[in-house]
Parts: structure tokens; C-alpha cells; sequence
């Protein structure tokens, strides 16, 4: 069974500061996969250079068995792999609906038609179907990140990339949202990587984490194996410590081992 | 050769100060301030009226004139531009264009459409080996440059200075800090506009004083600033010694109207290839 | 901003209610009036075009004369210098003016706001100076004249440009409340969302002016065969920033707008004529009133409240019918 996703050796420098160095994985059918990481790390840079938003400077990236180095961004929606942003950047001036339907106009679902009534049941599928008719403006950021999951859904992507999709939201607002992640995850048959700099939401959501630091892959595991890690305590303890708990976002006796 | 290096010279001098006028309220305020180009031409007016009907001695007129021009800019500033700045950048900008646009009507129906002279502070010409300059144009020179490495001293060391650099980085971060970020912009216009005056004032006695002598200025101003790079007042003055330059070498080699056309024609090409300018930042909308 | 996106019935019967009060206008009017309602359906064209492209995709078009200029000069060589009919000049006129959208189009599709407006208006400038200087074909500042009119009547010239209005705003309008117009609606809202929503930013970005080109380009035109000449002015800044006033005023990204925001300006310059030299000081001061107290713009915005009063009290109406 080939993988979805084979990233090759995956560089890219800025000037002097090489923010992506030499990075392999793959992703099989189906996994939901985290990346881990402290700020800086290389997360989204790596997620650019997936979705085509940057060029890579060496290595291969290959979705699907065709390679996507090269590949517009727009196109590589059109082939399956969707992806949301840490800044969340609506379309305002439209209605939550109009924002979904835009998604749905995407070459590679647009013969579907009936646009607004699918628009409608994914915002339904994402908690939002009462809200269809406001403008995005009024919208929560909860909102905003459920709203944007729904657009790229639209799109029926077989891949789904996830930048940070907690970052900023109340503890209210977290668990619904991995709720959902995880609730999607079984309906759509979705393979989902996301990235996340907390390892709380992983711990619960994905059953295999890549840790980057500087980056480069540091380890790969399951959360627990990756908690325990020497390399990625290191990296986060090595960053001041004082908050390792909150940058963690796990009790330090996970981590120490004391638990 | 040495005519295209003087004269040259001279133009992006001026050139400079408008534009960097124009750069310090946009790098500041994020405000495209097309009433720029009438600041220039109401320094100029200032000028004249004073020198011609009030008989006011040439540098204390000018002296007047910029502090003047500096006082408008900055009631515009507080009385139209402040309460749209909740609203879309676009308000702002039609705002100024509405100013710039007022002012100009205002010029023609005092002052008539004919051209109006105003005399040089310096009559005589000088002798660069072998090219003749007029004196007004050297002082035009001098005085720009002047201006120049003044506000370059007044922003790098003064508490006021330090405060305007501080709002062009982070407004709210500066409010926090006890800045009043409102004042500092409408000082910084005032300052904008004063600069813009220097410039009217400068090259009144040697380019005609019409009511719509602010127009082309301001497009040049706008264009050099662009492609320098919105904000950034070293990105300006490179700016202005490419289009200054570009603008002398092609008039000397070719035509007037050709230079007109490769100096525009250099900014198009400029902002395909550096689609933020030289050394631009964020645009404004 | 106001979402525009939807068409009623009572829109409709709005619409068709203001194309009579115009076709009625030449039997009321005099010939003078009838003159400058031509070219303020002139300006109406150019100005829904711009709107279209900018007021719907957010990106300020600062050089529309070009387009303007273009679709004008065309149509003027073909009469002038080639002989031919004057009918030929309105295709005409709209190709060149789509070409000169590709050629300044493509290269700036990555540049963004006042760098993109900065672009566009040097496009104008670039075009309006090479025109005064290749005085032996265009035929420098004086322009070319003696254009050979299309329709003998001064009315049937009017009735002509009321046509092509309405056909442009109909146009103009179903594209805009299509999917295609949420799209450039989305690309003002967050190209780099859109663009991972799989949608070809470049590909609207660039499709956009060329419509909007086509009909500038054709309103170009019209104007040419009105005024049987065509000179350097329709290249210029003051026309481009003109039409964006016009646009603003009468409430970006509704198209209808637009044309309302035309009529009103003219109407008000023509309407100032009492004041004499002070006629254009009167105008921008009411300008500045109008950009600091309704700065959404009064025509759009206007006849959405309007629209909405209507409802209520047909809504009140039909109740008390069937009661």
C-alpha cells in the first residue's frame, strides 16, 4: 500500500537561516498525524512548502504518487490536499454561507453544483449551521477555525493539513474542536496532519507525532514515546523551563516520568 | 556629462523632500496623503502673497510660508482625516484627494490660472566647469539636503524623534507606552506638510506657480515613494536619485517628453520586478 | 461593507422604472441636456466598469483611462484614418482595450494595493504621453478629428449610449451576483484563503480587468462617436480618478452604484453652473461633505434602505389585502 503523502529530504533557507532541513516522512491512508514543535521550529514553513505557498530549495515531495513541487497552490487543493491557516483570514464583507460556497466552487467539486445547500450541510456538520447567515465578521475565533475546516472540506480533500488549529482558543473551545477533528477524522475517511505546538490535543487526537526542532525531524513516535523522548524534552526544557507545563501543555509528571 | 551629474542633482534633491514628505505620514500614519501635492503648491502661494502683496522680505516669507502650510496640514489632519480613520484606509485617501482637489479650486479662484513670479533669493549664477547653474537652483540644492540631514538628526536624536519611530512601528504598542499616538500624527503631518511647503518654496522662482502645479509632484512623489518602497525614507531618497537621475539623462539625450514617459515607464518596470518597491514593507490597503 | 449579492423584484421594477425616466428624458429635455446626459451615460459605462473590477475584487484600478483612452483611440483611427464605418469601432474598440489589459495586466497580477494602483495609473500615463508624442498619427494634443458619425440624430446617439448602458449593467450585474462574482468577492476578501480553497486567483484576477477593459474600452468608443473627436484628456489621471469618485460615491461593489454616483456628479457639476467660476469649489466642498458624512456612498446604500421601506409597507399591504 503506497503512501498518500512521501516527503523526501525537504530543504528551504532564507538568507542565512535554513528554517527546513533534509525532512522525510510519509503518510499512510487514513493515519491522523501530528507534528510537533516549538515556536520556530520550521511547522509552518513545512506546511508552505506542502501546499506549494513556497518552493522547497532541494528535495521531493510526492501526493498521491505525483510529485507537487512546481504545482500552483490552487492546483494542489484541486488534487486532494487542503490546508487551513494559523492566522485565520475570512472573506469578509461575505456571509459565513458565501464564505463555504467558495470552497464549493473549487474546479474539483464544482460539477456537483447545488452549491449552497452543500455549503450549508458542512456548516451543519461543523456546528454552524446557525450562524450561516451572519457575516463572518461576527464570528469567534472558535468559529472562524471551524468555518475555515468546512470550506476546505468542500473541497473533498483526501489530505487535510492543520496549522494550529487550537492556537488562541479558550478551553472552552478546544476540546468541541478536537472533538469535531476526531469526528470528522472517522466520517470522511480523512488523512489529517496537524501541527500544533501543545502536545495536549495530540495526546488525545493523533496516533503518530513527528517532533521538529530547528528544522529538522528530531523524533517520530506515539505521543507517549515522544513525551518521554530525551531529544524533544531537551527541546522544550532547553527553551527556560518555568513554562515547560504550559508550552508542554502536560502535566510535568507526564513528562518526568512521575505520573 | 558633468550638466547631467549637477542638474540632476538638483531635481532629485527636491524630488527627495517631497517624497520623503509623503513617506513619513504613510510610514507613520498609513495615510496615502494625496493632498501632498497641494501642500507644495500652497507653500509656494504662501510665498508669493506674502512677498508680492504683503511685502514681507523673501526668507522670513519663507519662513512663514512652510510654518503656515505645516498649521493647514496638520487642521486637516484633525478635523477631516482623524474621524475616518475607523473606516476602510479608502475614506481616508478619497478624503485627501477631496482636499488636495479643494485646494486647488480655491488657488485658481484667487489667484487666476496665469503664472505668478516669485523672485529668487539669489540672483546670480554660478560657474561648475563650464555648466551654468542658477543660483535659486543651487540653493534649491543646498536647502533640500539641508532638510534632509536635519530630519534624519531630529528623528535619530530626539525624544520626539524616537516617539514618531515608535508609532510607525506599532501604534497601539506606543499608546501602551504612554505615546499619544494621535498627536504624533497629526505632528508628523504637520511635519509632513512642512517639508512638502520647503519644497513649493524652493522651486517657486524658477518653475511656474500655477493652481495645478501640485498635481505632477504629487504623482512623482507617490511613484518614487512606491518604488522605494512605501514607508521607508532611505527607499525614498534612492528612489528619487533614480527617477531624478533618469528623468536629467533622458532630457539631455533625448526629449523632455521622452523623459517623462522613461521615467514612468522606469516605474512600471521597478514594480513588476520588486512588486514591494526597493526596500517596501506592508502596503497601506 | 454591505453584501450586494442578492436581486428582488423590487430591484427590477427600481431598474426598469430609472431606463424610463432616462428614455423619457430627450422628449423633455432640450438638446443641451440631452448633450450632457450623453456623456454622463458615458461616464456611467466607464464607471460600472470600474466597478466591477475594483469595487469587487478590492484591488483600486488608479489608471481605467487607459482602457478608456484605448477603446477610444481605436475606434477613432478606424473612422478617421482607415475610412471605416463607424460601426466597426465598437468591437474594435473593446479587443484593443481587452489586449491592453493582458499586456499591463499579466505583469502586475502579484502587486497589491496602492502598488497595484501606482501600476495601473502609470499604464495611463505612459499611454497618454506617447500620444501627444507621436503627434502625426494621433495627431498630438489636438487629437483626432472629424470622426464620421454613426447615427445622424443627436436623440438616437442618446438612445444608442442608454442601450449600451443597460446592457452593460445587466451584463456586468449577472456576472457579478454569479459564482464568478463571489469569487472576485472572496479575492477581495483573502486571495491567499482563496487560493486554498482551490480557486485560480490569477485566472479571475486577470479576467476581471479584461471585462472590465472590454467595456471601458467600448464606453471609449461611444464617447468618440459622440463627441466626433478623441484627444490626450481621455488618457488622463484627473478622468481615472474621476470615475473612482463617481464609484465611491454612489457605493462600491454594487454596480448599480456606479451608475447612480455618474448621473449625480454630472448632474451636480451641471447643476452648479449658476455658481460660475465658483462651480467647481462648490463641488468639491459638497465632495468633502459627502466623503465625511456618507462615506459608503449615497446611492447604494440609500436604495437599500429604500428597498427595504418598500417591503415593509408592501408586506403591510398584501397583508391587509388578504385579510
Amino acid at each position: 500500500m503506497s503512501a498518500l503523502l512521501e516527503v523526501e529530504g525537504l530543504t528551504k533557507r532564507f538568507g542565512g537561516l535554513t528554517a527546513v532541513k533534509h525532512v522525510s516522512f510519509a503518510l499512510e491512508p487514513g493515519e491522523i498525524t501530528g507534528i510537533l514543535g516549538p515556536n520556530g521550529a520550521g511547522k509552518t514553513t513545512l506546511f508552505n512548502l506542502l501546499t506549494g505557498f513556497m518552493r522547497p530549495d532541494r528535495g521531493a515531495i510526492a501526493f498521491d504518487g505525483a510529485p507537487l513541487i512546481g504545482v500552483a497552490p490552487h492546483r494542489i487543493v484541486n488534487r486532494g490536499l487542503a490546508r487551513t491557516f494559523q492566522l485565520t483570514r475570512p472573506f469578509i464583507g461575505m456571509t459565513v454561507v458565501e464564505n463555504v460556497i467558495v470552497g464549493c466552487l473549487a474546479p474539483r467539486v464544482r460539477a456537483e453544483g447545488h452549491t449552497e445547500v452543500r455549503a450549508r450541510d458542512m456548516l451543519d456538520r461543523v456546528g454552524l449551521g446557525s450562524k450561516a447567515d451572519l457575516m463572518v465578521d461576527a464570528l469567534s475565533y472558535g468559529d472562524l477555525r471551524r468555518l475555515e475546516i468546512a470550506r476546505e472540506l468542500v473541497t473533498r480533500p483526501k489530505l487535510l493539513l492543520l496549522d494550529e488549529p487550537f492556537a488562541g482558543l479558550g478551553t472552552s473551545e478546544i476540546e468541541p474542536l478536537a472533538a469535531l477533528i476526531r469526528e470528522l477524522h472517522k466520517s470522511e475517511g480523512l488523512t489529517i496532519l496537524i501541527i500544533e505546538h501543545r502536545l495536549r490535543e495530540f495526546m488525545q487526537l493523533v496516533r503518530r507525532v513527528i517532533a521538529m526542532d530547528f528544522g529538522e525531524i528530531i523524533a517520530t513516535g506515539t505521543p507517549n514515546e515522544i513525551v518521554r523522548h530525551p531529544r524533544v524534552v531537551e527541546a522544550y526544557i532547553g527553551r527556560g523551563g518555568d513554562d515547560l507545563e504550559a508550552r508542554l501543555g502536560v502535566a510535568t509528571e507526564v513528562v518526568r516520568g512521575t505520573a | 556629462m558633468l550638466d547631467i551629474l549637477i542638474y540632476g542633482a538638483v531635481i532629485s534633491a527636491v524630488y527627495a523632500l517631497l517624497a520623503v514628505g509623503f513617506t513619513l505620514i504613510f510610514g507613520v500614519a498609513r495615510i496615502l496623503n494625496l493632498a501632498h501635492g497641494a501642500f507644495y503648491a500652497l507653500g509656494a502661494y504662501c510665498v508669493y502673497t506674502l512677498t508680492a502683496n504683503l511685502h514681507v522680505p523673501l526668507v522670513v516669507a519663507a519662513i512663514i510660508a512652510v510654518l503656515l502650510v505645516a498649521l493647514f496640514g496638520i487642521a486637516m489632519e484633525r478635523v477631516l482625516v482623524r474621524p475616518l480613520r475607523r473606516l476602510p484606509p479608502l475614506a481616508v485617501l478619497m478624503m485627501t484627494l477631496a482636499v488636495g482637489l479643494m485646494v486647488e479650486q480655491i488657488l485658481l479662484l484667487i489667484f487666476g490660472s496665469e503664472a505668478r513670479n516669485v523672485p529668487s533669493l539669489v540672483e546670480s549664477s554660478f560657474n561648475f566647469g563650464g555648466v551654468l547653474l542658477s543660483g535659486q537652483r543651487l540653493l534649491a540644492f543646498f536647502c533640500s539636503v539641508a532638510i534632509l540631514g536635519g530630519l534624519w538628526l531630529f528623528m535619530q536624536h530626539t525624544r520626539l524623534g524616537a516617539a514618531i519611530l515608535a508609532v510607525s512601528q506599532d501604534p497601539e504598542g506606543a499608546r501602551y507606552m504612554g505615546i499619544p499616538s494621535d498627536r504624533i500624527f497629526s505632528i508628523v503631518m504637520g511635519l509632513s506638510a512642512a517639508i512638502a511647503a520647503a519644497a513649493g518654496v524652493l522651486v517657486a522662482p524658477f518653475q511656474s506657480v500655477i493652481p495645478g502645479m501640485g498635481l505632477l509632484p504629487l504623482v512623482k512623489a507617490f511613484a518614487i515613494v512606491i518604488v522605494g518602497g512605501l514607508g521607508s525614507i532611505p527607499g525614498s531618497i534612492v528612489g528619487a536619485l533614480l527617477l531624478g537621475y533618469t528623468e536629467t539623462i533622458v532630457a539631455f539625450k533625448a526629449s523632455i517628453e521622452w523623459s517623462q514617459i522613461v521615467s514612468v515607464a522606469a516605474v512600471l518596470i521597478v514594480l513588476i520586478i520588486r512588486p514591494a518597491g526597493f526596500f517596501g514593507k506592508r502596503a497601506a490597503f | 461593507m454591505l453584501a450586494w449579492g442578492s436581486l428582488s423584484k423590487t430591484d427590477v421594477i427600481a431598474a426598469i422604472a430609472v431606463i424610463a425616466l432616462l428614455a423619457v428624458a430627450p422628449l423633455v429635455g432640450s438638446r443641451y441636456i440631452v448633450g450632457i446626459m450623453t456623456v454622463a451615460l458615458c461616464y456611467a459605462i466607464w464607471a460600472t466598469s470600474w466597478d466591477f473590477m475594483s469595487g469587487l475584487t478590492g484591488r483600486e484600478n488608479f489608471g481605467h483611462a487607459l482602457f478608456i483612452g484605448t477603446g477610444a483611440y481605436t475606434a477613432g483611427f478606424l473612422n478617421v484614418s482607415f475610412g471605416l464605418s463607424p460601426c466597426w469601432g465598437f468591437p474594435a474598440a473593446a479587443i484593443v482595450a481587452v489586449l491592453f489589459s493582458l499586456v499591463i495586466g499579466i505583469p502586475t497580477l502579484r502587486l497589491r494595493g496602492p502598488y497595484f494602483a501606482l501600476a495601473m495609473l502609470s499604464g495611463a500615463v505612459v499611454m497618454q504621453k506617447l500620444s501627444i508624442i507621436f503627434s502625426e498619427t494621433t495627431g498630438g494634443q489636438d487629437g483626432l478629428n472629424g470622426l464620421s458619425p454613426m447615427l445622424r440624430s443627436q436623440v438616437s446617439a442618446y438612445y444608442f449610449t442608454l442601450a449600451a448602458l443597460v446592457v452593460t449593467v445587466i451584463v456586468l450585474k449577472f456576472i457579478a451576483l454569479s459564482p464568478w462574482g463571489t469569487i472576485l468577492r472572496a479575492i477581495r476578501g483573502d486571495e491567499a484563503t482563496c487560493q486554498a480553497a482551490g480557486i485560480n486567483v490569477n485566472f479571475y484576477k486577470i479576467s476581471a480587468l479584461m471585462i472590465s477593459a472590454a467595456f471601458a474600452g467600448f464606453g471609449g468608443a461611444l464617447y468618440a462617436n459622440y463627441q466626433l473627436q478623441v484627444g490626450p484628456d481621455l488618457f488622463d489621471v484627473a478622468l481615472s480618478i474621476n470615475i473612482i469618485i463617481m464609484v465611491y460615491v454612489g457605493g462600491m461593489g454594487s454596480i448599480y452604484g456606479a451608475v447612480g454616483g455618474a448621473l449625480l456628479l454630472i448632474g451636480l457639476t451641471e447643476g452648479l453652473r449658476s455658481f460660475s467660476e465658483y462651480r467647481l469649489w462648490v463641488y468639491t466642498l459638497i465632495l468633502i461633505l459627502i466623503l465625511f458624512f456618507i462615506p459608503n456612498g449615497v446611492i447604494a446604500p440609500a436604495w437599500v434602505r429604500l428597498r427595504e421601506w418598500i417591503k415593509g409597507r408592501g408586506a403591510l399591504f398584501t397583508r391587509r389585502a388578504s385579510a
